[in-house]
């Protein structure tokens, strides 16, 4: 037996683990120590710079970075929490009420014009937002009475800690500091939970992400919202730091893709990324902008634009990506398991051992209690129907899988078998029928969407593997097990375990994209067993495998099926099928054609003719 | 009801402009599938090069055209050799955003260090003329514009249709792989295509400099009609970002008039929105917002 590295600390000594949080503690209290040895005016209008522009940067790599959806309009979030505590400060309110106002407001507008951007892609999501953006700012614009128009709105200048405006710049360091922690914290927090899997995981692949549970809309959704509330929050405390707002500047699309910037330049999607961006651009800026003024109007800008093609072109993932393949040692994330590598180059029958090692379940019991009574269902679909315009893709399907069985779906190419896949599970809607599930005997569920149907018990494979490509083998265990896990702890110990058994042990720490396709399918099956899943459907897991493989994965499934679970397969591998299932279901042209034991189902004139044509029925099975 | 159609045909010259500037970011789009940022920063370019020509040189606008056509045509094959090309195959789509981006906030602040923040205005040299047609009035560089614009759009609809390399433009712009498998050099397509592109672009800042003064932030304004106008018209279909201008055109204008000078954009972002979110292939077509 392997020794298994389980994290028994706390998640304290967890996060220390991580190179990057630990960078984040060194350099955070820096920014608050140097200014106040250094005791320089300009000195400290750098550092709070630096601290709002580094929050504001974490805080949009919460949504551009961990979710993947590039935002060009996060300055509406900021203008909204400038404006709200400006807004409340004129009625006598303290902005630190402002602060929580505009960031309540900016976490609302941000789902209303989220929601229906998510449908767009790269691009195109990111033109949306420019597009809300200008509306914000031309509207502000319009709206002068309140918002001061072009000529922009003085703040009325209250001294002291309950108007967040101070004759000295220390107290002003404090709180950019104390923003800067907490966005820090936030994203620290989301990165090393269930939330920051998620996001990433939606990232990546998004249906492979539904089909294990995730409700991609929901965690993005989420993610936007924090994201939209802290940067608000930072709008707010900069709006009382200028003490003056005006439209052009608070909702400004310039601004906007300078916040953008900075975490691409450190290094998008990582913690450290986007305060390393904000330490080499803000001190350049504000340098550049003090010592050269107005002669050189546009070269800090020129420098900008510049420096960004040039991370792109030759550093794409930024300048923390650069220092990890430069010095793993020091910044690496990814440990290094040689002798691991090794061992598995002997590790012939990963599978097989796989099928030893599983281990029967509740939901075994349940089956033999279920047997022979009216709940011995576990999946009903009825009349089901689909369409492509004019293609009839299924016509009238009706079929039910008992508890426990292992139901094999065959057809020829252009049957149906993958549409009928994706509305079994929930992928693709049909255009009639329903879908019926009872994951437990007695308990009959109808989901209406993939992830309802993970979240229900009913786990699937893909044909055309997704892995979630940036996350290491172990992290796309964990997406799966966290469905029933919601801890870190317990979702790495059974991701774990689920590598350890189907051989996946040794790649454990490697990154999906970089593994061969043989492993990335066994990743695709560690991946929905990490679900537990009641039903199991294996889209073609077959397909590719050598002759040992086969035989391995056969076992592998029996074993699966002998722990409790239900299991729908198609598969081209004829013998493979016939062998592995206990009832086949024949498609052919959308309908089905024949249902039987495998060595009924072979025999039937009508299967013969789909599969070979009218000519051959006579032929021999 | 006389204003009104006053401003009807306001807004259809308008069109024609927004059209001009949308040819190019939208011949671009539908083949090399990279939405330019920078697109209006050229544009700004192009219309500061019409002004020092003009003002320094004293040649009629319009004749600096067919040079900046073609240097514009040779800036378009070097940023697709240099900038875009090294991304194609990039792990991230988003970075192919920021290059572009990163484009245009370096030509926004090159000319903020030439040319200072101050507007510069290229002479009329009569396109600012009014011309009467039956009662109506258009400016006459409006018209040329508008005549203009008919003909690229029918020129290059034209040279994709019939021409050897259009067809391997359409080819590559439906299906990358098969066209390289057909033997087609998808890359020299693409750098062709941005090459087309931009000299659209050059075109469009001849014509337009005359009519409009320029300033560092002039390309934002235009990029952002330029983009409304292609998701409305489709991307990627020259005629569809014709018609999506002229609609455009006629919006701005009309509720400019009707609804308030500072909110016409306003409107046109709207639409652009409800276009995005309920039918982000584009009024005509085959737009690609989804995929």
């Amino acid at each position: 037996m392997k020794s298994h590295n389980r994290i028994k600390a706390g998640s304290g000594y967890r996060l220390l683990q991580d190179p990057e949080v630990v960078g984040l503690m060194v350099i955070v209290p820096l920014l608050v120590i140097l200014p106040v040895l250094l005791g320089e005016a300009f000195i400290y209008h750098v550092f709070i710079t630096i601290c709002l522009y580094a929050a504001l940067a974490t805080a949009w790599n919460i949504v551009g970075g961990f979710a993947g959806q590039l935002s060009f309009g996060h300055a509406i979030f900021y203008g909204i929490g400038a404006y709200s505590a400006v807004f409340l400060m004129q009625a006598g309110i303290t902005p630190w009420i402002g602060m929580v106002v505009g960031a309540a407001i900016a976490a609302l507008v941000a789902v209303a014009i989220s929601f229906p951007c998510f449908r767009l892609r790269g691009p195109f999501f990111a033109l949306a937002t420019i597009a809300f953006l200008e509306v914000f700012r031309l509207l502000a614009l319009h709206f002068s009475s309140w918002t001061g128009g072009a000529a922009g709105k003085m703040v009325p200048l209250h001294i002291g800690w309950e108007w967040m405006i101070f004759r000295e710049r220390s107290p002003s360091l404090m709180i950019a500091a104390g923003l800067l922690v907490l966005t820090v914290a936030v994203a620290v927090w989301v990165r090393h939970t269930r939330f920051g899997y998620y996001l990433v995981a939606t990232r990546e692949r998004e249906s492979a992400a539904r089909a294990v549970g995730i409700g991609t809309v929901v965690v993005k959704l989420k993610a936007v919202a924090l994201s939209a509330a802290l940067t608000s929050a930072v709008g707010s405390f900069h709006a009382m730091y200028l003490t003056f707002v005006e439209p052009q500047a608070m909702f400004s699309l310039v601004f906007s893709i300078q916040i953008a910037m900075l975490p691409l330049i450190g290094g998008i999607g990582t913690l450290l990324g986007p305060l390393l961006g904000t330490l080499i651009v803000v001190p350049l800026t504000e340098l550049a902008r003090g010592w050269l003024g107005a002669s050189a109007l546009g070269l800090h800008g020129f420098v900008y634009g510049a420096v960004l093609v040039l991370i792109v072109l030759f550093l794409p993932d930024g300048l923390l990506g650069f220092l990890q393949s430069r010095f793993p040692a020091v910044f690496g994330k990814q440990k290094r398991h040689a002798a691991d590598l090794d061992a598995a180059a002997g590790d012939a029958a990963p599978f097989a051992r796989a099928a030893r090692q599983t281990q029967v379940s509740d939901a075994a019991e349940a089956r033999s209690m279920g047997s022979g009574d009216a709940d011995d269902w576990i999946v009903s679909a009825e009349n089901l129907n689909k369409r492509f315009g004019g293609l009839v893709v299924a016509k009238d399907i009706t079929l039910t899988v008992r508890r426990g069985e292992i139901l094999g779906l065959i057809g020829p190419n252009g049957a149906g078998k993958t549409t009928l896949f994706n509305m079994l599970s929930g992928a693709l809607r049909p255009d009639s029928g329903t879908v019926r599930l009872q994951p437990d005997p007695g308990s009959v569920v109808i989901p209406r969407s993939a992830h309802a149907f993970a979240q229900a018990g009913l786990g699937r494979t893909f044909q055309i593997v997704q892995p979630f490509a940036a996350m290491t083998v172990v992290e796309n265990i964990m997406v799966g097990a966290y469905l029933h896990h919601g801890a870190f702890a317990e979702a790495h110990d059974k991701a774990l375990d689920v590598a350890s058994r189907l051989g996946l042990w040794a790649y454990r720490d490697t990154e999906a994209r970089n593994l061969p396709i043989g492993r990335l399918k066994r990743l695709e099956m560690a991946r929905v067993l990490a679900t537990d899943p009641k039903i199991l459907l294996l889209d073609e897991v077959m397909a590719g495998l050598n002759q040992t493989d086969v035989a391995n994965a056969i076992d592998l499934v029996h074993a699966i099926r002998e722990s409790g679970v239900t299991v729908i397969a198609t598969e081209h591998v004829m013998k493979a099928i016939m062998s592995l299932s206990d009832r086949i279901i024949v498609l052919s042209a959308g309908g089905i054609i024949a249902s039987g034991r495998p060595a009924d189902v072979v025999k039937d004139p009508g299967v013969v003719e789909a599969y070979l044509g009218k000519d051959f029925q006579y032929a021999p099975a | 009801m006389e204003v009104f159609w006053q401003l009807m045909i306001n807004g259809l010259m308008l069109g024609g402009l927004f059209a001009i500037v949308s040819i190019g970011l939208t011949i671009i789009f539908g083949t090399v599938h990279v939405v330019n940022f920078a697109h209006g920063e050229f544009l700004m370019i192009a219309m500061y090069i019409v002004y020092l020509a003009t003002t320094s040189l004293g040649v009629h606008p319009y004749l600096v055209a067919p040079p900046l056509i073609v240097a514009f045509y040779v800036v378009g094959l070097l940023v697709q050799r240099f900038v875009i090309q090294p991304l194609l195959e990039a792990r991230d789509p988003n970075v192919q955003i920021f290059a572009t981006v990163g484009l245009s906030i370096m030509l926004m602040n090159l000319a903020l260090l030439l040319f200072g923040a101050n507007i510069r205005a290229t002479p009329g040299e009569g396109t600012r003329a009014l011309i009467h047609m039956g009662g109506f009035r258009v400016l006459s560089g409006q018209l040329v514009i508008f005549g203009l614009t008919i003909l690229v759009v029918y020129l290059l609809q034209l040279f994709l249709a019939k021409t050897h390399l259009g067809r391997g433009i359409r080819a590559t712009s439906q299906n990358r792989a098969a066209a390289q498998l057909m033997g087609v050099d998808v890359l020299r397509i693409y750098r062709i295509t941005f090459g087309i592109g931009l000299a659209c672009v050059g075109l469009a800042g001849a014509l337009i400099a005359p009519m409009y003064p320029v300033a560092p932030t002039t390309g934002t304004y235009f990029v952002l009609i330029a983009f409304v106008v292609v998701v409305l018209g489709g991307m990627g279909s020259l005629k569809g970002a014709f018609v999506g201008a002229l609609i455009i055109g006629i919006i701005e204008t009309l509720s400019s008039y009707y609804i308030a000078p500072s909110l016409k954009e306003v409107a046109s972002f709207l639409l652009f929105l409800l276009v995005l979110i309920f039918r982000p292939t584009g009024l005509f077509g085959s737009g690609q917002a989804m995929e």
